[in-house]
C-alpha cells in the first residue's frame, strides 16, 4: 500500500453539511468522536486521533475548529481546521452528530440546548463519494489478504489468540488502520463469535471469523468459514445453505429495494430448507449492514427494519447463525450499491475453506 | 480494540480479590444509605467494570448493578448467545439481555424501587443514558478506590509492553511504520495482550498513527498496551539524544473512568503515564512510562 497522504477537508461535504445546517436552522454542528467511535468526527475532519474524545466544529460560514483531548493529536489537523478550548464551542445554538455517545459531563459543559444531528448526518454518510468508495475498495482488498493469511497459518494446536495475533499483525504491517475481528471454533456446539480464547483448534474444528479492517478510515468485512481438515456432510449442506442466502441477497440488492427484502430473501432461504427458526434473535444477531466510517452502522438488515438502498451505499449481506447442522456458521462479502445492483468488493472465494 | 485475548487468570486475580472490592464499595454504599451501585461499562469505558467483576466487553454496552444486599446483575446489550463465554470470564451470572440499555436500567430501578442510586463518574455516562437515569432516580457520586491487585495488573502490563519493545525497537530502523507496528502488534498479542494502541514519529512531528513513512535515525515509537483490561503506555526513541532539551510532558490516567485523560495534576492513588518530550535541534524525541501516583511523588509500578 502506497503512503498515505496529510488529511484534506472535502469541500463538497462541508457544503452538504453546511446545507443540511441553513435546512434544520442550526448555528453550529458538532462532530463528536470518542476512543471507540470516531467515525462522526471523521466524517468532518479524517484525523485517526489518539486521545479520548475529540469534537470537530461546523459553522455556517463554513469555518471548521476542533476540540482535541490530546496536545499531539492538534498537530494532526489538516489545512483549513483550527484548534479551539471548548469554552468556545458554547455559544449560540447547536447539533451534536453521535450526542447519544458523548459523555452527559461534555454535553452539559457545550450548552443546555444541544440536539441531536445524529440520524440526519448518519443518512448523509449512507451514500459514499469516490475517494470514500476508494478507500473502501483498498479495505476490502486488505480484507482478502487477511482472510488469505488466515488460512495459510492457522494449524492445529495454535491457539485463538495466537491466530488473531497473526492476522492483526498482517493487517497493521499492510496499512490497517484497525481491524475488527471476531473468531470461534470448535464444533456443533459453538454458538456464536467473539473474541478469541486460549482454546487450542483440533482438527475436525470448524473456525469462524469475521475480519474488519480499516483503511484511511473506512472499513470493509469479510465473514467466511474453515474446517481444519475434511468437511462432514452437514457442514456441506449447512454451508450450501449459507451460500444460497447470501448470493438471494446480492441478487436482489439495488436501488430502491427495501433492505428488509434483503434479510426476508436471506431467512427464505432458511426457511425453505427447514431452519426457519434459526434466522431469529435467538441464534442471529442482523443479516447484514452498512458499512463505512465505523464497522457496524445502520441500517441493520432485518426483516422488520425498512430502509430504501441506495447507489452509493456500502453494506455487507451475512446470513450468519447457528444451525444444528454446524454450530453458528458465517459467509458475508462487502457489497457497493451500484446503479444497475451491486459489486462485490471482497472477492475472495465463496466456498466452505478447509486446511 | 479487545479484539486480543480476554482472561480471567484466577492465579493472578483471584476471586477474593473481587469480593474484597465488592465489600469495600458496599460499605460505602451503606455509609451513604445507597440501595445500589451502578457501573457503567463499553469496550473503551471498561476500567470500573472490570474492577468489580473482571467484565471486559468487545462490543456494545452494558450496566452492572452491585446492590448493597444481593447478587449482581448485569444488564447487557450483547446477545445471550455469548453470555457463557462472559460469564466463563467474569463473576458474574446473572445477566439480562438488554437492547435498550435505558429502558433496562429504568425498569429495574422502578422493580426494585431504587429512587437512589450511586454511580462512580456519573458525569461519564453517555448522554443518552444519563437522561433515562436521571428521569427515574437520583444519581450520587460514589468515590473509586483502587487496590494492590489492580496495581498489580497495570506492572504486568508495562512489563510487557517494556519486553515488547525492547525486543522490536533495534530492528525498526529502515522499515515502514505501519510494518513496524504490525510486527510489535503481533508480538505483543501473542505474548497475551489484548489490545494496543502503536504511534511513530521520525521526530519531525508527535507521535501519531503510521501513515506508511520510512522510520529514520531517531525515530520514536509511543505504545500503549492492554493486558485483561489494565492498560500502561511506554514510549522509547531509537537512540539516545546527549544534548537533548527538555520541552514538553504530559500526564494521562490510565485507571480513571475514561483512559488516557489528560491531567494538570495527577489523582492521588491512580496509574498514570508520563510522556516527556526532548529537542535536539529541531528533531524531537519522545520517551515516557506508567508509574503510581501518591499524593506527593509519581513512584515506579
Amino acid at each position: 500500500m502506497s503512503p498515505l497522504s496529510a488529511p484534506e477537508i472535502n469541500a463538497a461535504r462541508v457544503n452538504r453539511l453546511v446545507g443540511l445546517m441553513a435546512e434544520q436552522k442550526w448555528d453550529r454542528l458538532l462532530f463528536y468522536g470518542h476512543a471507540w467511535r470516531k467515525d462522526f468526527f471523521r466524517y468532518l475532519l479524517n484525523v485517526n486521533f489518539s486521545g479520548p474524545y475529540a469534537i470537530a466544529a461546523l459553522e455556517r460560514s463554513g469555518e471548521i475548529r476542533a476540540v482535541l483531548s490530546h496536545p499531539w493529536d492538534v498537530e494532526l489537523l489538516p489545512e483549513g481546521a483550527k484548534a479551539c478550548d471548548l469554552p468556545m464551542l458554547n455559544r449560540g445554538s447547536a447539533a451534536v452528530a453521535g450526542l447519544e455517545l458523548m459523555d452527559a459531563g461534555l454535553a452539559r459543559a457545550l450548552g443546555e440546548n444541544l440536539v441531536s444531528a445524529t440520524s440526519q448526518v448518519e443518512e448523509l454518510r449512507r451514500v459514499k463519494e469516490p475517494e470514500e468508495i476508494r478507500a473502501l475498495r483498498r479495505a476490502a482488498a486488505l480484507a482478502d489478504r487477511g482472510y488469505e493469511r488466515f488460512a495459510e497459518v492457522i494449524e492445529p494446536g495454535m491457539a485463538e489468540f495466537e491466530l488473531v495475533a497473526e492476522v492483526e499483525g498482517f493487517l497493521k504491517s499492510h496499512g490497517a488502520e484497525d481491524n475488527f475481528m471476531l473468531i470461534a471454533s470448535g464444533g456443533a456446539e459453538v454458538t456464536g463469535m467473539k473474541p478469541p480464547t486460549e482454546r487450542r483448534f483440533q482438527r475436525g474444528d470448524q473456525v469462524t471469523t469475521e475480519l474488519t479492517p480499516q483503511v484511511d478510515g473506512y472499513y470493509a468485512q469479510i465473514c467466511r468459514t474453515l474446517v481444519l481438515g475434511e468437511p462432514n456432510a452437514k457442514q456441506h449442506e449447512a454451508f450450501s445453505i449459507f451460500k444460497e442466502a447470501q448470493q438471494a441477497a446480492e441478487t436482489l440488492l439495488r436501488p430502491g429495494v427495501d433492505t428488509a427484502d434483503v434479510a426476508r430473501v436471506q431467512n427464505d432461504v432458511f426457511r425453505r430448507r427447514g431452519y426457519g427458526e434459526y434466522t431469529g434473535s435467538k441464534y442471529t444477531r442482523v443479516r447484514g449492514h452498512n458499512l463505512g466510517l465505523h464497522p457496524d452502522e445502520n441500517p441493520y438488515v432485518l426483516e422488520d427494519v425498512h430502509y430504501t438502498a441506495k447507489a452509493g451505499m456500502t453494506m455487507i449481506a451475512h446470513p450468519n447463525t447457528y444451525l444444528p447442522l454446524s454450530g453458528y456458521m458465517v459467509l458475508g462479502d462487502t457489497l457497493l450499491v451500484t446503479p444497475g445492483g451491486c459489486e462485490r468488493l471482497t472477492l475472495s472465494e465463496r466456498k466452505l475453506f478447509q486446511k | 480494540m479487545k479484539r486480543g485475548l480476554i482472561a480471567w487468570d484466577k492465579s493472578e486475580l483471584p476471586p477474593q480479590a473481587f469480593e474484597a472490592r465488592l465489600r469495600r464499595l458496599r460499605e460505602r454504599l451503606a455509609e451513604l444509605d445507597l440501595p445500589a451501585a451502578a457501573v457503567y461499562s463499553d469496550l473503551w469505558k471498561s476500567n470500573y467494570g472490570r474492577f468489580y467483576s473482571n467484565l471486559m466487553l468487545y462490543f456494545n454496552r452494558a450496566i452492572l448493578l452491585i446492590p448493597r444486599d444481593g447478587q449482581l446483575l448485569l444488564l447487557c446489550g450483547l446477545s445471550p448467545r455469548v453470555y457463557p463465554w462472559i460469564r466463563s470470564v467474569t463473576i458474574l451470572e446473572e445477566i439480562v439481555p438488554s437492547p435498550n440499555l435505558p429502558a433496562s436500567l429504568a425498569e429495574v430501578c422502578s422493580r426494585r424501587n431504587w429512587r437512589r442510586i450511586g454511580m462512580m463518574d456519573p458525569d461519564g455516562l453517555p448522554y443518552d443514558l444519563h437522561r433515562a437515569l436521571a428521569a427515574c432516580v437520583e444519581i450520587h457520586a460514589v468515590p473509586h478506590e483502587s487496590d494492590e491487585w489492580e496495581r498489580a495488573m497495570h506492572r504486568r502490563a508495562r512489563q510487557m509492553a517494556w519486553d515488547g519493545l525492547n525486543e522490536e525497537l533495534p530492528v525498526g530502523l529502515g522499515m515502514k511504520d505501519w510494518e513496524f507496528a504490525g510486527r510489535l502488534e503481533r508480538s505483543l498479542r501473542r505474548a497475551g495482550a489484548e489490545d494496543m494502541a502503536i504511534l511513530t514519529t521520525n521526530g519531525d512531528c508527535a507521535p501519531g498513527p503510521a501513515t506508511g513513512q520510512t522510520l529514520h535515525e531517531g525515530f520514536s515509537v509511543s505504545l500503549a498496551l492492554e493486558y485483561r483490561g489494565h492498560w500502561t503506555k511506554i514510549a522509547q526513541h531509537h537512540n539516545s539524544a546527549d544534548r537533548a532539551i527538555p520541552h514538553a510532558a504530559c500526564l494521562e490516567v490510565l485507571s480513571g473512568p475514561l483512559p488516557f485523560q489528560i491531567c494538570e495534576k495527577p489523582p492521588e492513588e491512580a496509574v498514570v503515564a508520563s510522556a516527556l518530550e526532548v529537542r535536539e535541534g529541531a528533531h524531537r524525541y519522545f520517551s515516557g512510562d506508567a508509574f503510581w501516583s501518591t499524593k506527593n511523588s509519581l513512584e515506579p509500578l
